[in-house]
């Protein structure tokens, strides 16, 4: 089993990390000659699998097992796996390799970097700038020579991690849900963020102040959408009640070679006929939802696929890794309904 | 007349506070001592482990400085003072809408101990707006206590830019304990870090908690006036590291170290105009370095009962006047020359000056080392919502991985004195503390919502695929309307030349 690669698209890899760092402590990741997927199931809460192409995160990998495309599975965590790539975003380099150290098997990365220093005189740019050195300061020159010549530092940072068996992995399924009622494109999550939260956060003052002790249970936000351009977010509790909507939002066309049955008899057809009051909700957890919003950070394309009082799913698909030759770059969340 | 007096800048009392500030990280007390040419402000911790002394010169740092000493304060006066009261009277003061008639003009500091007078310190503050606060400190006198270090035994030493140093300690994980300074390759010195218990917990299940493993490598070049002789490791607490490095790098662009081996004292110094500050750490005992040991494939199970042999006696507690006093006649002759204080430490320094990595880093190591870590700033916005707003208990539950945490949910503050000087019990709180994070794997729940069917893993039907406007958002991006000289190019809006 090998596993070599030379890192790029940092910066991204780093923000999905970060993404789901917030539900889940542990990340099952899978290789093969193509993709590479980051799983995160955690116990409770969210889902998330995202799927990259090789290409978009790695260069000049070489991957083998004894598995079919050379399949490896890992399980590492992602808390060190996150502080890694912290280091390796303003790096000059930056590569990974599965080897084994102290008998105990690691993601190693090697990470050349230097360090800056924000406060030294600009370095030689700004002397060439301001058209050389003030003469009466002989030390200045000799001090950014000195700064000029910053040497490389290499960083390797090694995280545990495990190679997991194919059986076990072959236990571990993806949830699938009920066809979708509504799909609709996402406005700018930074906005569904800071009014989802601040939703939260009323629910849960309200709650406090009506019974005198803080609920246990984190605040059902309820999401719903139609065929028609909307998407409303509602907090609703003893003592308030309030609500957003978004309108003139897009509903994306469906492929037709993905269904094996006509367009015009899917779920989403009828809830087109049926006007712009045929919602299709889903109640969320809003400490959840506000983890799960955290993929904003990537700066994705989102398109939710609502199946009323059952599921929502969030499909983030990543312009810069698509950009970057992964036309697969999909981070999809499975974000469970509560019942009414 | 007051024995002691001075008198600080708006700027000096920053620098004050700074210095006081970076003490606190280490003690609660702090003694100060006065002499005709400097004040020293020193303290050593608890466990004695870290001494630290930052002298202010009295010529250069202070805008007046008198020292009056008679009688027993002839030479030098020393008290102890606790340094919360200090850092609250030093503290800077920014007026509403940066007024600076709010702020501070200056402090006048005086002293004065004896028969029939009252022993206080009188600082008084002159903002500009016209008013002075006086404060008055109790103070308690006693010997200072001093740590030695023999300059001729420290043949290692380098320099290097406190910048590029700290900004290397970001790269290193939180719940680390330990760093080894080493030679090991050709040019290169490697800050290695590491924890005592990557070695005890080899077993597959708690491989993945065990904590980041990060070395860095840095060339000799980048050091001026270095020398280490080959294959040579020191190890030292990585707490006590960045707390000084954090200082020096406020305070100077360039720290010193110099040391001899595993076990002797390390010593660290940086200095300003008018200010040196000088730190002395113990390094860890060889023996007490399995992890050391396991990286080369040997195992020393005997480190810890030697360690704890070597223990301080229980009277032997910082701060005690009596420490030089107490010891045999024949002990305190044995004390080395270059003791800088009547208190003499003892030749034994290990005992005297005993460290242990310090069994458990207190919770707000996360707060701390916060500081040290490349924030995104941007990125805070995107981070969950937490309603309850107890953000140490959300903190530190993201900090689950490691082990030394998790019993320390709720309390977020342990100062070092609460920190257990028995280095037995300590691995087995990081044990135990580590059972109940049972090993985790990927694995389907079910959940309530998930009712119909769930497909194998990786042979999904490959919903994200099935819209067919994922091709048409990408002409979505290149679609530019044209209007008037202006392409609107969905949210930008770009100008055609």
């Amino acid at each position: 089993m090998r596993f070599k690669t030379e890192l790029k698209n940092i910066r991204v890899f780093s923000k999905l990390i970060t993404a789901i760092s917030a539900l889940e402590k542990i990340t099952w990741v899978r290789m093969d000659d193509d993709q590479v997927r980051f799983t995160v199931i955690p116990a409770v809460g969210s889902q998330v699998w995202a799927t990259f192409a090789m290409d978009a995160i790695f260069e000049n990998y070489h991957i083998q097992s004894a598995e079919p495309s050379n399949t490896i599975n890992l399980e590492l965590p992602i808390g060190p796996l996150q502080r890694a790539l912290r280091s390796a975003i303003s790096s000059t380099s930056a590569s990974v390799r599965l080897t084994k150290r102290d008998g105990i098997p690691v993601l190693s990365f090697t990470i050349h970097t230097t360090t800056h220093d924000p406060s030294a005189p600009g370095g030689f740019n700004a002397g060439h700038a301001t058209g050389g050195y003030d003469d009466d300061d002989g030390n200045f020159p000799a001090e950014v020579s000195l700064r000029g010549h910053e040497r490389e530092k290499i960083i390797t940072h090694d995280i545990p991690v495990r190679v997991l068996h194919p059986d076990i992995v072959e236990g571990t399924m993806q949830p699938n849900a009920r066809e979708p009622d509504v799909h609709i494109r996402m406005p700018p999550l930074l906005q569904l963020k800071a009014i989802s939260d601040r939703f939260t956060k009323l629910a849960s003052t309200s709650n406090t102040s009506s019974r005198g002790a803080v609920s246990t249970s984190s605040p059902r936000l309820e999401l719903s959408a139609n065929m028609h351009g909307q998407l409303k977010l509602r907090i609703a509790t003893d003592s308030l009640d309030v609500e957003s909507t978004w309108d003139k939002l897009e509903h994306p066309e469906l492929d037709p070679s993905h269904f094996d049955y006509p367009i015009e008899e899917h779920n989403c057809m009828r809830f087109k006929a049926a006007g712009p009051d045929k919602w299709a909700t889903v109640r969320v957890d809003g400490k959840d939802w506000s983890r799960v919003l955290g993929v904003g950070r990537l700066d994705g394309r989102v398109i939710a696929c609502f199946s009323n009082d059952n599921a929502l799913i969030l499909y983030v698909y990543v312009p810069q890794l698509e950009d970057a030759g992964g036309e697969e770059s999909v981070v999809t969340y499975y974000v469970s309904s509560y019942s009414a | 007349m007051a024995i002691i007096s001075f008198t600080l800048s708006e700027e000096g009392m920053g620098i004050f506070h700074d210095a006081l500030g970076c003490i606190s990280k280490f003690a609660d007390e702090v003694c100060l001592e006065a002499r005709k040419d400097k004040l020293s402000l020193s303290s050593i911790n608890l466990s004695k482990s870290t001494y630290v002394c930052i002298d202010f010169a009295a010529n250069r740092f202070f805008s007046a400085y008198s020292f009056q000493g008679q009688g027993q304060t002839r030479e030098k006066f020393h008290c102890y003072l606790t340094i919360r009261a200090l850092l609250s009277i030093f503290r800077p003061r920014i007026g509403a809408d940066k007024d600076r008639e709010s702020t501070v003009e200056r402090v006048d500091v005086s002293a004065d101990d004896g028969p029939g007078i009252k022993s206080r310190l009188i600082a008084k503050i002159f903002c500009r707006n016209g008013i002075t606060a006086t404060h008055a400190l109790q103070f308690e006198v006693r010997n200072a206590v001093h740590a030695s270090f023999r300059e001729e035994e420290a043949c290692n030493h380098w320099t290097i830019s406190s910048r590029t140093l700290r900004q290397l300690m970001d790269h290193f994980g939180p719940g680390i304990e330990l760093l080894d300074i080493n030679v090991e390759g050709e040019n290169v010195v490697n800050f290695t870090c590491f924890t005592e218990k990557a070695a005890r917990t080899a077993e597959d299940a708690t491989v993945l908690k065990k904590p980041l493993h990060t070395s860095i490598a840095v060339e000799i070049d980048e050091f001026d006036n270095i020398q280490l002789p080959e294959e040579h490791h020191i190890v030292i607490n990585v707490k006590d590291f960045r707390n000084i490095l954090q200082h020096a790098q406020i305070t100077s662009g360039e720290l010193s170290a110099s040391y001899s081996d595993l076990g002797r004292p390390m010593r660290l110094t940086y200095h300003r105009d008018g200010v040196a500050c000088k730190f002395i750490l113990m390094t860890v005992l060889k023996d007490a370095l399995p992890g050391l040991k396991t990286k080369k494939g040997v195992r020393n199970n005997q480190a810890r009962p030697q360690l704890d042999a070597a223990a301080p006696p229980a009277s032997d507690k910082p701060g005690v006047s009596a420490v030089g006093n107490s010891r045999p006649a024949a002990e305190a002759s044995r004390t080395e020359p270059k003791v800088q204080q009547k208190t003499p430490v003892r030749p034994q320094r290990q005992s005297q000056f005993q460290i242990r990595p310090p069994p458990l880093p207190p919770a707000s190591t996360l707060r701390s080392d916060s500081l040290f870590v490349t924030q995104d700033n941007d990125d805070q916005m995107w981070e969950p919502v937490n309603p309850e707003e107890d953000e140490d208990a959300e903190d530190i539950g993201r900090l689950e991985w490691d082990p030394n945490h998790v019993g320390h949910m709720n309390a977020p503050e342990i100062p070092m004195h609460a920190l257990t000087l028995s280095p037995r019990t300590h691995p087995k709180e990081g044990s135990s503390a580590t059972l109940p994070l049972a090993p985790r794997k990927p694995r389907t729940r079910n959940r309530r919502t998930w009712p119909r069917c769930l497909s194998p893993a990786w042979n999904p039907p490959r919903d994200y695929r099935r819209f067919a406007s994922l091709a048409s958002f990408r002409r979505d991006r290149e679609r530019t309307v044209s209007c008037g000289g202006v392409l609107l190019d969905g949210h930008r809006i770009t100008i055609v030349g």
